[in-house]
Protein backbone atom coordinates (compact mmCIF):
# COMPACT_ATOMS: atom_id res chain seq x y z
CA UNK A 1 0.00 0.00 0.00
CA UNK A 2 1.54 3.05 -0.95
CA UNK A 3 1.86 5.94 1.62
CA UNK A 4 0.27 9.25 1.00
CA UNK A 5 2.41 11.64 -0.02
CA UNK A 6 2.36 15.65 -0.55
CA UNK A 7 2.87 17.62 -3.72
CA UNK A 8 6.74 17.72 -2.17
CA UNK A 9 7.67 14.39 -2.83
CA UNK A 10 7.71 14.86 -7.07
CA UNK A 11 10.69 17.51 -6.44
CA UNK A 12 12.50 14.93 -4.11
CA UNK A 13 14.77 12.13 -4.87
CA UNK A 14 12.95 10.13 -2.31
CA UNK A 15 13.51 7.24 -3.59
CA UNK A 16 17.32 7.04 -3.80
CA UNK A 17 18.64 9.38 -0.77
CA UNK A 18 15.87 9.62 1.95
CA UNK A 19 15.99 10.40 4.71
CA UNK A 20 18.36 12.79 4.45
CA UNK A 21 21.82 13.40 6.32
CA UNK A 22 20.38 16.76 8.62
CA UNK A 23 19.95 16.27 12.32
CA UNK A 24 16.44 15.80 14.03
CA UNK A 25 15.56 19.69 14.38
CA UNK A 26 17.41 20.92 11.65
CA UNK A 27 16.05 23.93 9.76
CA UNK A 28 17.54 23.41 6.44
CA UNK A 29 14.51 20.81 5.67
CA UNK A 30 12.39 23.83 6.58
CA UNK A 31 14.17 25.84 3.77
CA UNK A 32 14.08 23.35 1.08
CA UNK A 33 10.22 22.84 1.65
CA UNK A 34 9.88 26.62 1.07
CA UNK A 35 12.31 26.33 -2.22
CA UNK A 36 9.81 23.70 -3.43
CA UNK A 37 6.66 25.35 -2.77
CA UNK A 38 8.09 28.65 -3.99
CA UNK A 39 8.94 26.71 -7.54
CA UNK A 40 5.46 25.26 -7.49
CA UNK A 41 3.59 27.84 -6.63
CA UNK A 42 5.42 29.85 -10.11
CA UNK A 43 4.51 26.87 -12.00
CA UNK A 44 8.23 26.43 -13.46
CA UNK A 45 8.98 23.06 -14.92
CA UNK A 46 11.74 21.83 -12.25
CA UNK A 47 14.10 21.24 -15.56
CA UNK A 48 14.34 24.78 -15.57
CA UNK A 49 15.30 25.63 -12.99
CA UNK A 50 19.61 25.46 -11.88
CA UNK A 51 20.30 24.92 -8.09
CA UNK A 52 24.26 25.33 -7.16
CA UNK A 53 25.26 25.14 -4.04
CA UNK A 54 29.07 24.38 -2.31
CA UNK A 55 30.25 22.86 0.39
CA UNK A 56 28.52 22.90 3.58
CA UNK A 57 25.30 21.49 5.69
CA UNK A 58 22.86 23.20 3.24
CA UNK A 59 24.83 22.54 0.29
CA UNK A 60 23.29 18.94 0.80
CA UNK A 61 20.33 20.48 -0.61
CA UNK A 62 20.81 19.91 -4.30
CA UNK A 63 21.66 15.80 -3.39
CA UNK A 64 17.76 15.76 -2.43
CA UNK A 65 16.22 18.12 -4.67
CA UNK A 66 15.19 16.74 -8.45
CA UNK A 67 16.43 20.05 -10.28
CA UNK A 68 19.40 20.29 -12.59
CA UNK A 69 22.04 20.51 -9.39
CA UNK A 70 25.31 21.69 -9.31
CA UNK A 71 27.62 20.78 -6.26
CA UNK A 72 30.58 22.66 -6.22
CA UNK A 73 33.80 23.87 -4.19
CA UNK A 74 33.30 25.59 -0.70
CA UNK A 75 31.98 29.64 -1.40
CA UNK A 76 32.21 28.77 -5.45
CA UNK A 77 28.73 28.54 -5.55
CA UNK A 78 27.90 31.93 -7.08
CA UNK A 79 30.94 31.48 -9.06
CA UNK A 80 29.35 28.30 -10.52
CA UNK A 81 26.20 30.05 -10.78
CA UNK A 82 27.28 33.15 -12.66
CA UNK A 83 29.23 30.70 -15.49
CA UNK A 84 25.55 28.81 -16.09
CA UNK A 85 23.81 32.07 -16.36
CA UNK A 86 25.58 34.09 -18.52
CA UNK A 87 25.78 30.34 -20.85
CA UNK A 88 22.17 29.96 -20.71
CA UNK A 89 20.11 32.96 -19.16
CA UNK A 90 16.93 31.20 -20.01
CA UNK A 91 17.87 28.69 -16.96
CA UNK A 92 16.14 29.60 -13.50
CA UNK A 93 19.61 29.81 -11.51
CA UNK A 94 19.20 29.48 -7.39
CA UNK A 95 22.24 29.18 -4.98
CA UNK A 96 22.15 27.97 -1.82
CA UNK A 97 24.59 28.43 0.93
CA UNK A 98 25.31 28.20 4.24
CA UNK A 99 26.27 31.58 6.06
CA UNK A 100 30.29 30.44 6.22
CA UNK A 101 30.05 29.60 2.55
CA UNK A 102 28.43 32.59 1.62
CA UNK A 103 29.93 35.04 3.55
CA UNK A 104 33.49 33.79 4.80
CA UNK A 105 35.21 31.67 2.49
CA UNK A 106 32.88 32.80 -0.53
CA UNK A 107 31.79 36.44 0.94
CA UNK A 108 34.01 37.86 -2.41
CA UNK A 109 32.17 36.33 -4.76
CA UNK A 110 29.07 37.04 -2.83
CA UNK A 111 29.54 40.85 -3.01
CA UNK A 112 30.57 41.04 -6.37
CA UNK A 113 27.59 38.92 -7.45
CA UNK A 114 25.73 41.46 -6.16
CA UNK A 115 27.26 44.20 -7.31
CA UNK A 116 26.93 43.02 -11.16
CA UNK A 117 23.41 42.26 -10.37
CA UNK A 118 23.24 38.50 -12.29
CA UNK A 119 19.90 37.11 -12.23
CA UNK A 120 20.51 34.70 -9.92
CA UNK A 121 18.67 34.26 -6.33
CA UNK A 122 21.01 33.33 -3.44
CA UNK A 123 19.03 31.53 -0.23
CA UNK A 124 21.86 32.09 2.80
CA UNK A 125 20.89 29.93 5.43
CA UNK A 126 22.03 31.09 8.68
CA UNK A 127 22.52 28.81 11.41
CA UNK A 128 25.17 31.19 13.21
CA UNK A 129 27.99 28.59 12.75
CA UNK A 130 29.53 25.85 10.81
CA UNK A 131 27.47 23.05 11.42
CA UNK A 132 28.79 20.38 9.06
CA UNK A 133 32.29 20.37 10.53
CA UNK A 134 31.69 20.79 14.65
CA UNK A 135 30.81 23.93 15.55
CA UNK A 136 33.45 26.10 14.61
CA UNK A 137 32.48 30.34 14.68
CA UNK A 138 31.26 31.57 11.53
CA UNK A 139 31.52 35.43 10.53
CA UNK A 140 27.52 35.33 11.59
CA UNK A 141 28.05 34.02 15.28
CA UNK A 142 26.70 36.15 17.59
CA UNK A 143 29.03 38.53 20.40
CA UNK A 144 29.47 36.00 23.17
CA UNK A 145 28.65 32.97 22.11
CA UNK A 146 30.37 30.28 22.58
CA UNK A 147 31.42 27.86 19.67
CA UNK A 148 33.92 25.03 19.79
CA UNK A 149 36.52 27.69 18.16
CA UNK A 150 35.65 30.10 20.56
CA UNK A 151 34.87 28.48 24.18
CA UNK A 152 35.46 31.68 26.14
CA UNK A 153 32.91 33.78 23.81
CA UNK A 154 33.22 35.28 20.72
CA UNK A 155 34.82 38.45 20.81
CA UNK A 156 34.72 39.62 17.10
CA UNK A 157 31.37 41.34 16.12
CA UNK A 158 29.37 39.57 13.43
CA UNK A 159 28.40 40.49 9.75
CA UNK A 160 24.69 41.92 8.94
CA UNK A 161 24.03 39.90 6.16
CA UNK A 162 20.91 41.59 4.33
CA UNK A 163 22.87 45.06 5.34
CA UNK A 164 26.14 44.24 3.58
CA UNK A 165 24.24 42.67 0.66
CA UNK A 166 21.98 45.43 0.49
CA UNK A 167 24.95 48.18 0.32
CA UNK A 168 26.99 45.85 -2.18
CA UNK A 169 23.99 46.34 -4.91
CA UNK A 170 21.73 43.14 -4.86
CA UNK A 171 17.64 43.73 -6.28
CA UNK A 172 16.06 42.52 -3.43
CA UNK A 173 16.93 41.62 -0.02
CA UNK A 174 14.94 39.47 2.64
CA UNK A 175 14.96 37.80 5.92
CA UNK A 176 13.10 35.11 7.26
CA UNK A 177 12.91 32.52 10.07
CA UNK A 178 12.20 28.97 10.17
CA UNK A 179 9.74 29.37 12.17
CA UNK A 180 7.54 31.76 10.18
CA UNK A 181 7.47 29.50 7.20
CA UNK A 182 4.59 30.82 5.37
CA UNK A 183 6.00 34.38 5.39
CA UNK A 184 9.51 32.44 4.02
CA UNK A 185 7.16 30.78 1.23
CA UNK A 186 6.14 34.31 -0.10
CA UNK A 187 9.89 35.94 0.64
CA UNK A 188 11.14 32.93 -1.52
CA UNK A 189 8.96 32.71 -4.19
CA UNK A 190 9.01 37.16 -4.26
CA UNK A 191 13.25 36.88 -5.09
CA UNK A 192 12.62 34.07 -7.72
CA UNK A 193 10.42 36.51 -9.17
CA UNK A 194 12.67 39.09 -8.93
CA UNK A 195 14.80 39.95 -12.13
CA UNK A 196 18.22 41.02 -10.66
CA UNK A 197 20.54 39.42 -7.79
CA UNK A 198 17.94 38.69 -5.07
CA UNK A 199 19.20 37.35 -1.56
CA UNK A 200 17.08 35.78 1.03
CA UNK A 201 18.64 35.09 4.61
CA UNK A 202 17.01 32.74 6.31
CA UNK A 203 17.90 31.98 9.88
CA UNK A 204 17.51 28.36 10.72
CA UNK A 205 18.37 26.51 14.19
CA UNK A 206 21.25 24.01 14.87
CA UNK A 207 20.31 22.25 17.96
CA UNK A 208 23.14 19.75 17.70
CA UNK A 209 26.04 22.46 17.30
CA UNK A 210 25.36 26.15 17.90
CA UNK A 211 22.39 24.88 20.57
CA UNK A 212 24.01 22.61 22.86
CA UNK A 213 26.81 24.91 23.04
CA UNK A 214 25.40 27.66 23.95
CA UNK A 215 22.50 26.26 26.15
CA UNK A 216 19.23 27.04 23.91
CA UNK A 217 17.59 23.91 23.98
CA UNK A 218 16.43 21.52 22.09
CA UNK A 219 15.04 22.17 18.28
CA UNK A 220 11.35 23.31 19.90
CA UNK A 221 13.18 25.88 21.90
CA UNK A 222 15.48 27.20 19.70
CA UNK A 223 12.02 27.94 17.42
CA UNK A 224 10.34 29.64 20.10
CA UNK A 225 13.12 31.79 19.93
CA UNK A 226 13.22 32.73 16.57
CA UNK A 227 9.75 33.24 17.30
CA UNK A 228 10.13 35.61 20.20
CA UNK A 229 13.35 37.51 19.43
CA UNK A 230 11.52 38.88 16.08
CA UNK A 231 9.84 41.29 14.54
CA UNK A 232 8.62 42.41 11.23
CA UNK A 233 9.74 45.13 9.16
CA UNK A 234 6.89 47.11 8.93
CA UNK A 235 6.94 46.87 13.00
CA UNK A 236 10.42 47.70 13.04
CA UNK A 237 10.32 50.85 11.43
CA UNK A 238 8.09 52.41 14.12
CA UNK A 239 10.64 51.43 16.96
CA UNK A 240 13.28 53.02 18.60
CA UNK A 241 17.34 51.11 17.90
CA UNK A 242 16.69 50.92 22.26
CA UNK A 243 13.67 48.21 21.59
CA UNK A 244 15.23 46.95 18.44
CA UNK A 245 18.48 45.65 20.19
CA UNK A 246 19.26 42.10 20.08
CA UNK A 247 15.69 41.25 17.83
CA UNK A 248 15.93 40.03 14.59
CA UNK A 249 14.03 42.59 11.91
CA UNK A 250 12.32 39.54 9.01
CA UNK A 251 10.02 40.63 5.60
CA UNK A 252 11.89 42.47 2.88
CA UNK A 253 14.62 44.74 3.66
CA UNK A 254 15.64 46.20 0.38
CA UNK A 255 14.62 46.31 -3.19
CA UNK A 256 15.37 47.55 -5.89
CA UNK A 257 15.23 48.14 -9.79
CA UNK A 258 18.72 48.35 -11.46
CA UNK A 259 19.87 46.95 -14.76
CA UNK A 260 20.49 43.31 -14.94
CA UNK A 261 24.29 41.87 -16.25
CA UNK A 262 23.32 39.23 -18.40
CA UNK A 263 20.98 41.58 -20.24
CA UNK A 264 23.78 44.37 -20.37
CA UNK A 265 26.11 41.44 -21.34
CA UNK A 266 23.84 40.16 -24.40
CA UNK A 267 23.57 44.11 -25.38
CA UNK A 268 27.06 44.51 -25.53
CA UNK A 269 27.75 41.76 -27.55
CA UNK A 270 25.12 42.86 -29.49
CA UNK A 271 26.43 46.07 -30.45
CA UNK A 272 30.30 45.27 -30.57
CA UNK A 273 29.16 42.77 -33.39
CA UNK A 274 26.68 44.88 -35.26
CA UNK A 275 29.97 47.34 -35.36
CA UNK A 276 32.47 44.78 -36.67
CA UNK A 277 29.74 43.61 -39.24
CA UNK A 278 29.52 47.17 -39.84
CA UNK A 279 33.59 47.58 -40.08
CA UNK A 280 34.01 44.64 -42.46
CA UNK A 281 33.43 44.08 -46.41
CA UNK B 1 -2.17 28.59 -1.80
CA UNK B 2 -1.92 25.69 0.62
CA UNK B 3 -5.52 24.81 -0.71
CA UNK B 4 -4.60 25.57 -4.33
CA UNK B 5 -1.35 22.97 -4.12
CA UNK B 6 -3.79 20.54 -2.06
CA UNK B 7 -6.16 20.06 -4.59
CA UNK B 8 -3.35 19.68 -7.52
CA UNK B 9 -2.01 16.64 -5.58
CA UNK B 10 -5.45 15.01 -4.40
CA UNK B 11 -4.84 14.72 -8.74
CA UNK B 12 -2.04 12.96 -8.33
CA UNK B 13 -2.76 10.84 -5.50
CA UNK B 14 -3.89 7.12 -6.04
CA UNK B 15 -7.63 6.94 -5.35
CA UNK B 16 -8.93 5.54 -2.00
CA UNK B 17 -8.57 1.61 -2.73
CA UNK B 18 -11.11 0.48 -4.02
CA UNK B 19 -11.61 -2.98 -1.68
CA UNK B 20 -12.29 0.31 1.45
CA UNK B 21 -16.11 -0.55 2.10
CA UNK B 22 -18.74 2.03 1.97
CA UNK B 23 -19.89 1.72 5.27
CA UNK B 24 -21.35 4.52 7.75
CA UNK B 25 -18.84 4.45 10.41
CA UNK B 26 -17.15 7.75 9.81
CA UNK B 27 -18.02 11.17 7.16
CA UNK B 28 -15.88 9.63 4.67
CA UNK B 29 -16.95 6.12 4.58
CA UNK B 30 -14.24 4.68 5.75
CA UNK B 31 -15.00 1.64 8.65
CA UNK B 32 -11.34 2.19 10.25
CA UNK B 33 -9.45 5.75 12.34
CA UNK B 34 -9.70 8.58 9.72
CA UNK B 35 -7.21 11.47 9.60
CA UNK B 36 -6.17 14.66 7.15
CA UNK B 37 -2.78 14.25 8.38
CA UNK B 38 -0.25 11.61 8.23
CA UNK B 39 3.55 10.63 9.35
CA UNK B 40 5.39 8.92 7.31
CA UNK B 41 7.34 7.61 10.31
CA UNK B 42 10.37 6.26 8.19
CA UNK B 43 11.12 9.25 7.82
CA UNK B 44 10.26 11.13 10.91
CA UNK B 45 13.10 11.60 13.32
CA UNK B 46 11.34 12.89 15.93
CA UNK B 47 12.30 16.49 16.88
CA UNK B 48 9.33 17.27 17.90
CA UNK B 49 8.20 20.67 15.90
CA UNK B 50 5.07 19.87 14.76
CA UNK B 51 3.70 18.64 17.80
CA UNK B 52 5.05 21.55 19.90
CA UNK B 53 3.32 23.87 17.38
CA UNK B 54 0.50 22.34 16.11
CA UNK B 55 -2.21 24.71 17.25
CA UNK B 56 -5.11 22.04 18.16
CA UNK B 57 -2.97 19.64 19.74
CA UNK B 58 -3.43 16.65 16.78
CA UNK B 59 0.07 15.14 17.04
CA UNK B 60 1.78 13.78 20.16
CA UNK B 61 4.96 11.94 20.50
CA UNK B 62 5.27 8.27 20.71
CA UNK B 63 7.40 6.32 23.12
CA UNK B 64 9.17 5.19 19.97
CA UNK B 65 10.66 9.18 20.00
CA UNK B 66 8.81 9.69 16.26
CA UNK B 67 5.27 11.66 16.56
CA UNK B 68 2.19 9.93 15.47
CA UNK B 69 -1.29 11.46 14.99
CA UNK B 70 -3.27 11.18 18.29
CA UNK B 71 -6.05 13.36 17.66
CA UNK B 72 -7.58 13.26 14.27
CA UNK B 73 -10.76 14.68 14.94
CA UNK B 74 -9.13 18.23 16.21
CA UNK B 75 -7.60 18.86 12.81
CA UNK B 76 -8.06 22.17 10.98
CA UNK B 77 -5.70 21.76 8.31
CA UNK B 78 -3.71 24.88 8.73
CA UNK B 79 -0.84 22.81 6.86
CA UNK B 80 1.76 24.10 9.40
CA UNK B 81 2.35 20.78 10.74
CA UNK B 82 3.42 20.04 7.56
CA UNK B 83 5.25 22.79 5.98
CA UNK B 84 7.19 22.85 9.23
CA UNK B 85 8.88 19.65 9.12
CA UNK B 86 12.27 19.32 8.01
CA UNK B 87 11.87 15.89 7.00
CA UNK B 88 9.02 15.64 4.69
CA UNK B 89 7.31 13.45 6.84
CA UNK B 90 4.12 15.08 7.32
CA UNK B 91 1.33 15.18 4.81
CA UNK B 92 -1.96 16.72 5.17
CA UNK B 93 -4.35 15.35 2.25
CA UNK B 94 -7.76 17.32 1.21
CA UNK B 95 -10.00 14.54 2.71
CA UNK B 96 -9.32 12.10 5.28
CA UNK B 97 -7.56 9.13 4.76
CA UNK B 98 -7.37 5.99 6.61
CA UNK B 99 -4.56 6.45 8.89
CA UNK B 100 -1.82 3.62 7.51
CA UNK B 101 0.33 1.10 9.51
CA UNK B 102 4.55 1.24 10.52
CA UNK B 103 5.91 -0.62 7.63
CA UNK B 104 3.74 0.97 4.84
CA UNK B 105 5.85 2.03 1.90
Amino acid sequence: MAAILPYEYKYLRAKKKFPHVWCPGCGIGIVMGSIIRAVDSLGWNKNDVMLVSGIGCTSRMPVYLDFNTLHTMHGRALAFATGVKLANPELRVIAVMGDGDALAIGGNHIIHAARRNIDITSIIVNNFNYGMTGGQHSPTTPVNAITSTSPHGMIEPDFDTCALLSAAGASFVARATVYHVVEMDGLIRQALEKKGFSVVEALSPCPTNFGRANRLGDAVKMMEGLRDNSVTAVKASGMTPEELAGKIVRGVLSEREAPEYTELYRGLCARVQGARAEVAP
Amino acid sequence: MARKTGQESAEEKPPVPAEAPAVEASACGHDEACSYVHIFQGWCKGCGICVAFCPKQVLAMGSNQKAYVANPEACIRCYLCARRCPDFAVTVTDKPERIRQEGDE
